[in-house]
């Protein structure tokens, strides 16, 4: 009797909002997915799936995707590890000073962010300037539309997300493990290779997640500094639906990109580290 | 007491009366629907709603929206289409035609149909569409930065533009003919692409990138990434504003031409009157009218009159009318989905 009480008024709270997302968000949701399974007469077909995995610009727009999330997730941990580390070590007052500074990107628009960046890498912009100046160049340099220009917008959005991640696991280490590593002889580097560096391994599986998954799926720094040609699958997403009006292209990369996240959230789960 | 009979007796029959002048007009005004984009719909409703109602005794009711979605809602309506006459971009007047959505005009009941460039006058073939408005699509370049004037399409492959060049994607309006006329840059056209194919992979390194929306080469000309560029007519005036110099330029190969078309629907019940929308639309007068508000360039012959400054914003003028070539829409649906995969493999990185 008690259960049943307590089911009905879990349903009274949770039925809107799950109504909600049932009728706005899964019905429309299922509708399209099912239709890439659909043929023009309706029949049941794998034949998109198998356009979509034949298609060599997809092949190209996918490993790009892939490799460019993975530079960025790797450069964005050897940067975040030092920085975590030593804000994680910092005097309490000091800390939230240079923590409000790492989240300042975060809490900019991501439009005027990659604005940014078009003035830097522009040819009229920072970066040129200096070239210019030195002599380096004859010519202002190409330097936006390229996959570095999107590497580092990239790194730039995701970077706090990664150092917010290392700080928190960080946090929980004592400085006595480190001073009891030392005193048994171990310098610095072997007590950050031994000691933090396995003990923060959740932060950096937690920071790797974030950020490789956001780079997977962030649309405005590749629209603005890849440009049409330099796609990644979040911008080949917009061209087939908005440009090509190929609504079920459009879904089905939208579904390669759900699943390509969800596998990589499960694969570097499998590295936490089981010590302790 | 008589005076006040008298005083409701008039007001009654004044009422009356106006309530029969009120239905009269509200039931026997024919109303003409008519499918368009709804840009400038300040200037269509002076320069042709207007004059065209009073000339009638009649109501023009407007349907808006893209090409697309305009052909996607005639679609699924079928039989029953609820639109008299359609504006469409020519490609998308081509498919409705495949589609069996339009009917053929009759020229006899078109008293200003003579009037038109030929091209425009029945451009879909079987008298399914006219054209009556005209744009172009060329290249400019940037006097200050390029030395050697831009003359042709296969000057984008000059080794003193690399990385300064910008063309529209294949995906949109402009792909086919940016497609066409590299074609005819190097001995090929329409029927044989063969040269565009072979020449394209050296273009890759000559592009900053390409764009899908006019606006992005606005700002991409503005940020000076661009010397050299294929333009759309209608964006000239905001190319203009960005501030960098920039030179028009009417290439070798020619410039491509696109009309907007209008159509009569399927299934009308206003066949009259749409022909005599449609022979307003095309007279010299709205023609003129339209061209001096910069909403479209004529395509009926007899308008010369255009003051000079507003000319150059146009696509007008003899030495541009001649030069313009026009795509067979028939062609370009048959093949574009083969081109856009083809241009993808090429141009995509």
């Amino acid at each position: 009797m008690r259960v049943d009480a307590q089911t009905r008024s879990l349903v009274l709270l949770i039925g809107p909002a799950l109504l909600f997302i049932a009728a706005l968000f899964l019905l429309p949701l299922g509708t399209v997915l099912a239709n890439t399974f659909r043929n023009e007469v309706g029949a049941f077909t794998l034949q998109g799936y198998r356009d979509f995995v034949q298609d060599p610009v997809v092949q190209k727009v996918y490993l790009r995707t892939l490799r460019l999330s993975a530079i960025v997730t790797v450069i964005s941990a050897l940067i975040g590890y030092p920085v975590a580390y030593a804000i994680a070590r910092m005097r309490p007052g000091r800390r939230s000073i240079v923590m409000s500074l790492v989240i300042l990107p975060l809490m900019t628009n991501p439009v005027a962010r990659t604005y940014s960046w078009l003035v830097i890498l522009g040819r009229l912009g920072l970066v040129n300037n200096v070239v210019g100046a030195l002599n380096l160049s004859e010519r202002p340099l190409r330097l936006l539309y390229t996959e570095t220009a999107i590497v580092l917008g990239l790194l730039h959005l995701f970077l706090p997300l990664m150092i917010l991640s290392l700080i928190s696991a960080m946090e929980n280490i004592s400085i006595e493990i480190e001073e009891a590593a030392q005193s048994l002889g171990a310098n610095r580097l072997t007590v950050f290779r031994k000691i933090i560096i396995p003990l923060s391994a959740d932060g950096l599986i937690l920071g790797g997640t974030l950020v490789f998954t956001g780079c997977i799926t962030a649309y405005v720094t590749p629209a603005l500094l890849g440009g049409t040609r330099v796609l990644m699958l979040a911008t080949l997403l917009y061209q087939r639906a908005m440009v090509l009006i190929d609504w079920n292209s459009a879904t089905i990369i939208a579904v390669a990109m759900v699943v390509t996240t969800l596998g990589v959230y499960r694969i570097l789960r499998l590295f936490r580290p089981r010590t302790i | 007491m008589r005076k006040a009979l008298i005083i409701i007796l008039v007001a009654s029959f004044v009422f009356a009366a106006a309530g029969v002048i009120n239905t009269a007009t509200a039931q026997d005004k024919p109303v003409l629907v008519v499918s368009t984009w709804g840009f400038n719909q300040d200037l269509l409703d002076k320069n042709i709603t207007e004059p065209f109602e009073e000339l009638y005794g009649v109501e023009i009711v407007y349907e808006t929206g893209n090409n697309s979605e305009r052909l996607s809602r005639m679609l699924e309506r079928g039989e029953n289409p609820g639109v008299d006459v359609v504006h469409f971009a020519g490609s998308f007047a081509y498919t409705a035609m495949q589609e069996g959505l339009l009917q053929p005009y009759d020229p006899e009941k078109l008293e200003n149909l003579d009037e038109l460039y030929e091209w425009a006058q029945d451009p879909l073939g079987d008298n399914y569409a006219i054209g009556y408005a005209v744009s172009s699509y060329g290249l400019f370049y940037r006097p200050d930065m390029v030395e050697e004037p831009i003359t042709s399409w296969a000057d984008l492959w000059r080794e003193d533009v690399r990385g300064f060049v910008s063309i529209p994607d294949m995906g949109t309006t402009n792909g086919p003919a940016t497609l066409v006329l590299i074609a005819r840059a190097f001995g090929g056209d329409i029927d044989n692409l063969e040269p565009a194919w072979e020449q394209l992979p050296d273009l890759v390194d000559q592009l900053v990138t390409t764009y899908t929306r006019s606006s992005e080469l606005i700002s991409l000309v503005q940020q000076e990434e661009v010397w050299v560029g294929a333009y759309p007519s209608f964006s000239w005036g905001q190319l203009v504003e960005t501030g960098v110099p920039l030179e028009p330029v009417i290439p070798e190969e020619g410039l491509a031409g696109f009309l907007s078309v209008v159509s009569i629907v399927k299934g009308t019940e206003q066949e009259d009157l749409a022909h005599k929308y449609i022979d307003f639309l095309i007279s010299h007068d709205v023609q003129l009218a339209e061209a001096l508000d910069l909403v479209d360039s004529p395509t009926n012959a007899t308008v010369v009159d255009i003051p000079e400054d507003i000319a150059a914003q146009l696509t007008f003028g003899e030495e541009i009318i001649d030069s313009l070539i026009f795509l067979d829409e028939a062609t370009v649906a048959e093949n574009l989905e083969e081109w856009i995969t083809r241009w993808n493999e090429i141009l995509v990185q």
